[in-house]
């Protein structure tokens, strides 16, 4: 697959202080989770590839021409920052409907998208009040009504889901997935992993201004050495269980609990513990309640990669 | 020995009921307006005329000394201590303006910084009256204005009776010192709810401290030009300081500038106070109605 | 019962904020959920006095919440959402003068300050200023202030919002730790139901300024006991269709999560079996149950 957005040795610097160092990435379309700890460089790289700042060194392109300065490009990106910044005095039908006549579109075009972007958001109702009135929620989805109101190809979001309640939430994730769908590349920001979890396997992890992991989260996981596989069973005879299989040299390390019937088993065989599991289960008189991967998690590989 | 248990403890004290519940809200003020970079310097330069009174007054005791300073003039009216002489530093121009500037220094940012850093839900969390909390940033503001005037007003009276060995001050003008404390309350109460009515109007500690001197100014500016226009002195009460001097010249029993009922002034005043007890007490509220 | 509140209503001019709350809140920690306008953070604000409710009844540890609001926040510690603090202090100075304005002792105060900052982590930060605070010392600097006087109740809104997730993880055991000590209880508002299910035993559940459900997380999840989530590795046909000769009915979602309804009388060892017979590894067996964010839907109604 091609790259949609490509960075080559990107790197970007305020001063003396470090945004981003030689960073080299690409991104196809789907979604890509872009996460990191605070400082880590995720605004410098957004920033960046929408244009707003321009490298120090390295390049940084969509669909294979340079951002910076490429107006004909914008129109072809969308962004919701992170940041609350609008015209209070407006209404969200007069801010929406402005931005899409900076796109250069028709009244009317702009118009009938405008309408339709808030349909997607469902914020039809309240388009013709100010936005002073407005809830954090309802300022959340106009700001994503905006970064998509002129149908780019490229979108990315900073913290789209900050503010909106779980039901919000559901139908922003589920607007995303379609996106998705019609072959769109995003590029969501958050802190919140579980949420990040919910869109995409994909994630590019920055640290200190660098790329410290790259790709499918599973994958990822995999190649941390320093933490074996966590495999958690809980069943009737946790221990019963465990002595089963402590003779296997593929399990590194045996825990209990905390709860009583929870038996913890670490190692970097999964495939022949699930094996042994499975056949232990069927056999022997467990009665295995639960089995489940504890640390196989985005959380999980954020806390070892990045430590605490 | 067991190992001291580490971790969230209880706290097994009792709570007090402060006597002066708004006591810790003056003196972080206090302390807050001391850090600002140019306050210690204005406050100490703010009690230069105060100084220079001072001076006046040791003078006047030691004429014979002095004596060169009189050379080929008259009598040097003003180094009489009589009530003239204190209104003179209390309603002098220099004197408003300057605790207008410390108020724009040390009082712009009393509640317009709580306002802007959304620390007014902090304080109504706790058990604080809206009136302890507002009666806290009074009080900070008459810490700095009753030095400048309660103060050295005191202490001129304290000083001309050293200097001069006698009570004959007293037994002269009984009402004096009555006269220094009605004022300076006055004035620091006056300048105090002005200066809290201004900072509540904005979260904008810059805009608040500009407003506080432009509207200040531009009193006197308009009284100034209708009255060059039409020449009457009720123009005089648009005028804020004018308004103060008025004010003073009356408590201290001595023929005001203007030819106008001091009452009206006191009233002018007094309803600028009034309305800003109203305001202060609408704008300052644990609670933000939108969100 | 910690909090009260019998046909509580509020109205901000013509809009009903909240028609009649009925609420009993006990020991421990409780989320309080609900889309944006439910009245949530009115209900808070009426817990603290901030408000008086045009209706009904209510007390907070004992203490009635028109009359005795004073003595209420005496016992109360509360977190806002958005940042708030007073430039020109450090966080010693700071957290210690809102205990004091709580009602302790100057130095009784001063000397809580330096032991709940160092509990919630800013031991070796606290003499310094507050602006020079990243986001998530400025939370951590919010609950130590809500902390300082030691209260029985927590009100805690949007403990992780601003945080990157180390930080989240990190209030989230802070939280968990407060709560864990039985004498203090906590409310939580947020939006994020991965942190209410992380603190909380209890929920609330606020819709359009009423209770639309409350209780043990637990028990409001339902628990289904015939219907569990697995994942398989291997070829899942034969696998299926053994089970489906058993009497069960597979369901496969998207991303390879099998839903298996069990027919009564099946025991769930023969999962296991038929998976080792058709040489199928499990690697991933839960009983399934509603998510919270399930309830909340069905609660909340999806509209």
């Amino acid at each position: 697959m091609t790259a949609v957005i490509r960075a080559d040795n990107l790197s970007k610097w305020y001063g003396n202080v470090l945004g981003l160092s030689d960073v080299s990435l690409e991104i196809e379309a789907g979604i890509t989770g872009l996460l990191g700890p605070n400082g880590a460089g995720k605004s410098t790289f957004m920033k960046l590839v929408t244009g707003q700042m321009r490298p120090s060194l390295g390049r940084i392109a969509i669909l294979g021409q340079d951002v910076w300065n490429r107006y004909a490009l914008f129109r072809r990106i969308g962004f919701c920052p992170e940041q609350d910044a609008f015209y209070e005095e407006m209404t969200g039908w007069e801010f929406l409907t402005g931005l899409l006549d900076l796109h250069g579109f028709s009244r009317g075009e702009a118009a009938s998208r405008a309408r339709r972007a808030l349909e997607l958001i469902e914020l039809v109702d309240a388009k013709d009040r100010l936005i002073r009135g407005y809830s954090r929620g309802m300022r959340q989805r106009l700001k994503i009504a905006q970064a998509i109101a002129h149908d780019p190809d490229v979108i990315i979001l900073d913290e789209p889901l900050n503010g909106l309640d779980p039901l919000s939430k559901r139908k922003v994730i589920r607007l995303i997935k379609d996106f998705k769908e019609a072959g769109k590349t995003v590029l969501v920001s958050s802190h919140v992993l579980p949420e990040i979890e919910a869109l995409t396997r994909t994630i590019v992890l920055l640290h200190q201004g660098k790329i410290l992991a790259q790709g499918d989260i599973p994958y990822i996981r995999d190649l941390i050495d320093k933490h074996p596989h966590m495999i958690a069973v809980t069943c009737r005879d946790p221990r019963r269980l465990a002595a089963a299989v402590v003779g296997e040299s593929s399990i590194l390390d045996i825990r209990f609990g905390p709860d009583p019937g929870t038996v913890v088993f670490e190692t970097r065989d999964r495939d022949r513990v699930f094996g042994l599991l499975t056949a232990l289960a069927a056999g022997n008189a467990l009665d295995v309640e639960e089995i489940s991967s504890p640390d196989d998690n985005l959380q999980a590989v954020f806390d070892y990669l990045v430590g605490r | 020995m067991p190992i001291a248990e580490q971790g969230y403890a209880h706290w097994t004290g009792t709570f007090v009921e402060r006597r002066l519940p708004w006591w810790p809200v003056t003196r972080l003020g206090i302390r807050l307006a001391f850090k600002r970079k140019f306050f210690k310097f204005a406050f100490a330069f703010s009690f230069l005329p105060a100084f220079i009174f001072l001076a006046g007054i040791y003078i006047s005791e030691r004429m014979q000394d002095f004596q060169f300073m009189v050379r080929g003039r008259q009598s040097v009216n003003f180094l009489n201590i009589n009530p003239a002489f204190f209104r003179s530093y209390f309603t002098a121009d220099a004197l408003l303006f300057i605790m207008v500037m410390l108020m724009v220094l040390a009082g712009a940012g009393l509640i317009a910084d709580d306002l802007k850093q959304n620390a007014l839900q902090l304080y109504f969390a706790r058990p604080l009256r809206k009136r302890d909390y507002i009666a806290g940033k009074l009080f900070t503001a008459f810490f700095f204005l009753l030095s400048l005037t309660l103060v050295p007003g005191l202490l001129f009276i304290l000083f001309k009776l050293i200097f001069a060995g006698s009570f004959k001050l007293l037994v002269d003008f009984p009402w004096l010192p009555l006269s220094v404390i009605g004022y300076s309350f006055a004035l620091t109460l006056f300048l105090s709810l002005y200066t809290l009515l201004v900072s509540s109007l904005s979260r904008n500690r810059r805009y608040t401290a500009i407003l506080i001197f432009v509207i200040y100014i531009l009193s006197d500016v308009f009284f100034g030009i209708f009255y060059g226009i039409f020449r009457n002195p009720y123009f005089s009460l648009l005028s804020i300081k004018s308004n103060l001097q008025q004010m003073g010249a009356a408590i201290f029993g001595v023929a005001p500038r203007y030819n106008i009922p001091w009452v009206y002034s006191f009233l002018v005043l007094a309803a600028i106070g009034t309305a800003s007890g109203f305001i202060l007490k609408n704008k300052v509220r644990g609670v933000e109605v939108i969100r | 019962m910690n909090i009260e509140l019998q046909n509580i209503r509020f109205s901000y001019g013509s809009i009903k904020a909240l028609d009649g709350v009925d609420l009993m809140l006990g020991a421990g920690a409780c989320g309080l959920l609900g889309p944006n306008g439910a009245g949530k953070s009115t209900l808070l604000r009426i817990l603290l006095g901030f408000l008086k409710p045009a209706d009904g009844e209510g007390t907070v540890l004992g203490y009635d919440i028109r009359h005795e609001p004073f003595a209420i926040r005496r016992l109360v510690g509360y977190m806002p959402e958005d940042d708030c603090l007073i430039p020109g202090m450090d966080a010693v100075t700071f957290t210690a003068y809102f205990g004091e304005l709580s009602g302790m002792p100057r130095q009784e105060a001063m000397k809580r300050a330096h032991d709940v900052l160092f509990y919630v982590g800013l031991g070796e930060s606290r003499y310094r200023m507050l602006e020079t605070y990243s986001a998530g010392m400025k939370q951590r600097l919010k609950m130590a202030q809500a902390l300082v006087h030691d209260p029985k109740l927590l009100f805690l809104d949007e403990p992780t919002s601003n945080l990157d997730p180390q930080g989240r993880v990190e209030v989230l055991d802070l939280i968990k730790d407060i709560s864990s000590k039985k004498d203090i209880n906590v409310l939580v508002s947020s939006h994020i139901l991965g942190d209410i299910e992380a603190t909380c035993s209890h929920v609330v559940i606020l819709n359009k300024g009423q209770v639309a459900a409350q209780g043990e997380i637990e028990a409001l999840k339902a628990v289904t006991y015939s219907l569990y989530e697995l994942r398989i590795k291997g070829s899942g046909d034969g696998f299926i269709r053994a089970l489906e000769g058993q009497g069960c009915r597979i369901e496969p979602t998207e991303d390879g999560l099998l839903k298996i309804y069990m027919p009564p009388g099946l025991p769930r060892t023969a999962l296991f079996t038929t998976a080792e017979r058709e040489r199928v590894q499990i690697r991933y067996f839960v009983k399934s149950r509603t998510s919270l964010e399930d309830l909340f839907a069905k609660t909340v109604g999806v509209d």
